[in-house]
């Protein structure tokens, strides 16, 4: 296929009917409409029947952040459809969309990623009803228009419906380039359009990938090597054989061959030993009568004790190191004051509601996998590697989940599935116990901050030291080119411990996990020199960084990085000087009761936060009372959405800040299942305001911005309210009695 | 193993399984009544709550032989269609994120406005507590609950 950059190709498709095809570079094909087909194939993203009926085609997961239905409700204002006309399918896995268009659905990107190629679809379509409008009536395009479903004759007023201009359409030749709407013209983006999957949950009629059932399908749970990377070495299913209603039991290895090509992140599986049942109660019930001998391998040894030693020791033995300005001579000057703290942030699980899970169906040459998975292309890449098929014969069905926030970038499930069904020649659905998807998660890493400061005596600070100890080896504010607090002389080191567990992403991952000491440190910094936590950072912000000489830039610094740090910066200030403005910073609070301020961006959205907390006697030592949250993201495409993941993630941070920090003894995670890992529940959620920032800007992520300034807000506040000064979480109430 | 008869949504059902096999995933497994989900298996989550004879219950507890001559209302037959007050409030406010721990939490709050039409802040929160939602509709379930308990008065 020949594709060159903005022009719109078209060429045939097999089974008749028009398609265009729409990618960025963008590209189309079309095949001749043959008498009698009733559905029309406009492009990859949507087809149009002659009763006009529209299917808009869903390329990205379902997992609660609502992109089920906004990334249709952007098509249908393109094309200027009625949005009642608008029905939604999923797409399996296909290779014809580009990793923008399908690829993975995370990093809060979905909307910004299929932004200009799902509007270039809808436009393109509804120029082609224009134009078959216009030659039926003799008219030129000038004078008609898309609205509700119909094209309209601005002069004569008649009106033609989408599903009678479709055949037409189809033999017209595809606009090389298209008109896109002007946000004033929108009718759905920007409106909170009712999420499609509702009615359905609320009926009990939604399916998930727990849900899958298809003929002949058997039953799978899997008893897993409690300590990462271990292996079996032998079991005895005497008894686990005996139950009524097991199937099959065998070991769940790897060779190291395949080992090799699968992924080692997302593609790792752990060993263990499945029961295949004929019911899901029979195959959990048979796996805890499995004895397995492990060998658990080097982290065997290793607990939470040992690896916060080694953070420790990895402290003076750092490997990566940058400087800007010269830290060692103000930290040299006598005169000035030192402040050296420590920040920590462990590892949190997921505890997703619904528990990891894939149906797959293995037939020889070709294998069917049914999961709710961030990222169908590697699923289908994961399966063919462990089964040797060329990829074309693995089909992904994509399932909406029950929530993923990274969890389910892991293939592990479907992995597990295709290896089952295949050496059982059965259909076979591998369902996780909640203590399996709680000991097995692919947690938060771990970040240790020490952080030092150099303070003058006339209270400014002229130096700023971070040293990042992490399980993985990245963390923000750890390079040169992640700085916007605009210190005099910076300098970071960072060192990577291996992990004891398996790491993943985490809702807003390094964010998260960075913003805990970056913004608790800044607050202390403010209270040190004796400025308002927000005048202060308005302060720090209002220079650029000094990166050094240009020259000496790569290129996609001076290309990318820059650009866009002038207007996440910016951002940065148009929000605090927002909160500012609207006073919503000035509010006395009264004894026990405090409030604190971080602010933090994921990707181009800043999200800032303001904590209420009260002290008080419970197992936490505190409430949170109320968080207003300021957010910068430019266009809000569904309020009511954007709302519901800024809540949602404020309420999934706090879930961290009260409860989360696994620990871990003999490699083993001490953490089972809602009985001992707590969440937030509805009696502790605090009130929630959301604000948006009013922006006709290209819209930008909101599924994880949310949760990186809740922990600093928090901890802030609690300082405010209480004196101390708090530099881990969980935040348990005995940290009050000996701080 | 044993073969019981169960009432789910007024009909009843005759199946052999487990005697210990939790309620739960009789209805998923055997009857295939899809809308109640397994979240934790230790009553914990709600995600798997029914009501049995008009009480709400964790039906991941409760073993099947422990079930005597009762009647089970499940998410599917709350009401036809989906238009239970407590289902028409959830529309109405669009609840939902991922949406799997709902058909729990709607049991829950539909018992909760059967004993306590008119609930206080306190009475939901005692009520709905034992229901876990990891995307954190909380706020807009406990105004779904609000606007249902006034729909009743009116």
């Amino acid at each position: 296929m020949t594709s060159r950059r903005n022009f719109i190709k078209v060429s045939g498709l097999a089974g008749g009917g028009l398609a265009i095809s729409l990618a960025v570079p963008k590209y189309a094909r079309t095949m001749a409409f043959k008498p009698g087909d009733r559905e029309i194939t406009m492009n990859n993203f949507l087809t149009i029947d002659t009763g006009g009926n529209i299917t808009a085609i869903l390329t990205k997961h379902e997992m609660g952040q609502g992109t089920g239905t906004s990334v249709p409700t952007i098509l249908a204002d393109e094309l200027g459809a009625d949005w009642s006309k608008v029905k939604i399918k999923r797409s399996d896995y296909n290779p014809v969309y580009s990793w923008r268009e399908m690829g993975t659905t995370g990093g809060s990107g979905s909307i910004e990623r299929i932004w200009n190629a799902i509007r270039n679809a809808g436009a393109t379509a509804r120029e082609m009803m224009k134009q078959a409008a216009a030659q039926q009536w003799g008219v030129d395009t000038m004078v008609v228009k898309a609205e509700n479903s119909f094209v309209i004759n601005l002069i004569t007023k008649e009106r033609l419906e989408f599903g009678q201009l479709a055949e037409a359409a189809s033999k017209l030749p595809v606009p090389e380039k298209v008109v896109l709407k002007k946000p004033k013209d929108y009718v759905y983006i920007g409106t909170s359009v009712k999420n499609r999957i509702t009615p359905e949950v609320v009926a009990g009629k939604a399916n998930y990938g727990i849900d899958m059932d298809i003929p002949s399908m058997v039953y799978a749970a899997i008893k897993r090597c409690p300590v990462f990377n271990g292996k079996v070495v032998t079991y005895d299913d005497t008894e686990a054989r005996g139950l009524k209603g097991v199937l099959d039991i065998f070991p769940l290895t790897l060779s190291e061959d395949v080992k090799k090509t699968l992924h080692p992140k997302i593609g790792y599986v752990d060993e263990g030993v499945v029961v295949v049942a004929d019911s899901t109660w029979t195959a959990f019930k048979a796996t805890k009568l499995l004895k397995i001998t492990w060998d658990q391998g080097a982290n065997g040894s290793r607990s939470t004790t040992s690896l916060e030693n080694e953070m420790k020791a990895a402290k003076d033995a750092v490997s990566f190191k940058f400087e800007m300005g010269d830290f060692e001579q103000v930290l040299n000057d006598r005169n000035n004051e030192i402040l050296e703290v420590e920040y920590n942030n462990p590892h949190h699980p997921h505890a997703l509601m619904e528990p990891i899970n894939a149906t797959a169906h293995f037939t020889g040459e070709a294998c069917e996998v049914w999961v709710g998975t961030q990222d169908a292309a590697q699923t289908n890449a994961e399966v063919a590697k462990l089964l040797g098929l060329p990829r074309e014969n693995v089909t992904v069905h994509v399932l909406n989940s029950g929530g993923s926030f990274g969890r389910r970038y892991h293939m592990d499930s479907s992995i597990e599935a295709a290896f089952i069904s295949r050496k059982i020649n059965k259909p076979v659905k591998v369902t996780w116990t909640r203590e399996d998807e709680m000991m097995h998660d692919h947690f938060q890493h771990c970040l240790r901050n020490y952080l030092t400061a150099v303070i003058t005596p006339d209270k400014r600070v002229v130096g700023v030291q971070n040293k990042a100890i992490c399980t993985v080896d990245y963390a923000i504010w750890s390079e040169k080119w992640d700085h916007y607090y605009a210190f005099p002389n910076i300098r970071g080191y960072r060192a990577h411990v291996p992990t004891l567990v398996q790491q993943g992403a985490w809702r807003s991952v390094g964010e998260h996990s960075g913003s805990l000491g970056k913004e608790c440190f800044i607050d202390e910094l403010a209270h040190k020199t004796g400025k308002d936590p927000i005048d202060y950072r308005i302060e720090l912000l209002g220079n650029e960084v000094d990166w050094g000489d240009p020259k000496d830039f790569p290129n996609w610094v001076i290309n990318y990085f820059l650009p866009r740090k002038k207007i996440i910066r910016q951002r940065y200030l148009d929000t605090l000087e927002y909160i500012r403005m609207h006073n919503l910073w000035k509010k006395e609070m009264p004894y026990g009761r405090g409030k604190g301020f971080a602010i933090a961006n994921f990707g181009d959205t800043i999200c800032a936060q303001i904590a209420e907390v009260t002290m008080d006697d419970s197992e936490c030592g505190f409430s949170v009372d109320k968080v207003t949250a300021v957010v910068y993201c430019g266009m809000v495409v569904n309020p009511h959405f954007g709302r519901g993941q800024i809540e949602g993630a404020i309420i999934w941070a706090l879930s961290a800040v009260k409860y989360g920090g696994i620990t871990v003894e003999n490699g083993v995670v001490q953490r089972t299942n809602f009985d001992n890992n707590k969440v937030v529940r509805m009696d502790e959620t605090p009130e929630i305001e959301v604000i948006f920032i009013e922006s006709d800007e290209e819209p930008c992520g909101l599924g994880e911005p949310g949760t990186p300034a809740l922990a600093p807000a928090v901890l802030n506040a609690i300082f405010d309210a209480s004196g101390k000064r708090i530099r881990e979480i969980p935040v348990r109430k005995e940290i009050f009695q000996s701080a | 193993m044993g073969k019981y008869s169960l009432t789910v949504n007024k009909k009843t059902h005759t199946f052999e399984v487990a005697s210990d096999t939790p309620l739960l995933w009789v209805l998923r497994d055997t009857l295939k009544l899809y809308g109640t989900k397994y979240g934790c298996g230790i009553g914990q989550c709600g995600a798997c709550t029914v009501h049995i004879d008009g009480l709400p219950y964790r039906s991941c507890c409760i073993p099947i032989e422990s079930i005597k001559d009762q009647s089970i209302v499940t998410i599917e037959g709350l009401s036809e269609n989906g238009t239970h007050t407590v289902q028409l409030a959830w529309q109405v406010v669009d609840v939902p994120q991922c949406g799997y721990c709902q058909s729990g939490q709607i049991m829950t709050a539909a018992a909760l406005l059967d004993r306590i039409p008119q609930p206080t802040e306190a009475d939901i929160n005692r009520a709905m507590k034992g229901n876990i939602c990891r995307c954190g509709t909380y706020v807009r379930i406990k105004e779904a609950i609000k606007l249902a308990a006034k729909n009743i008065s009116s």
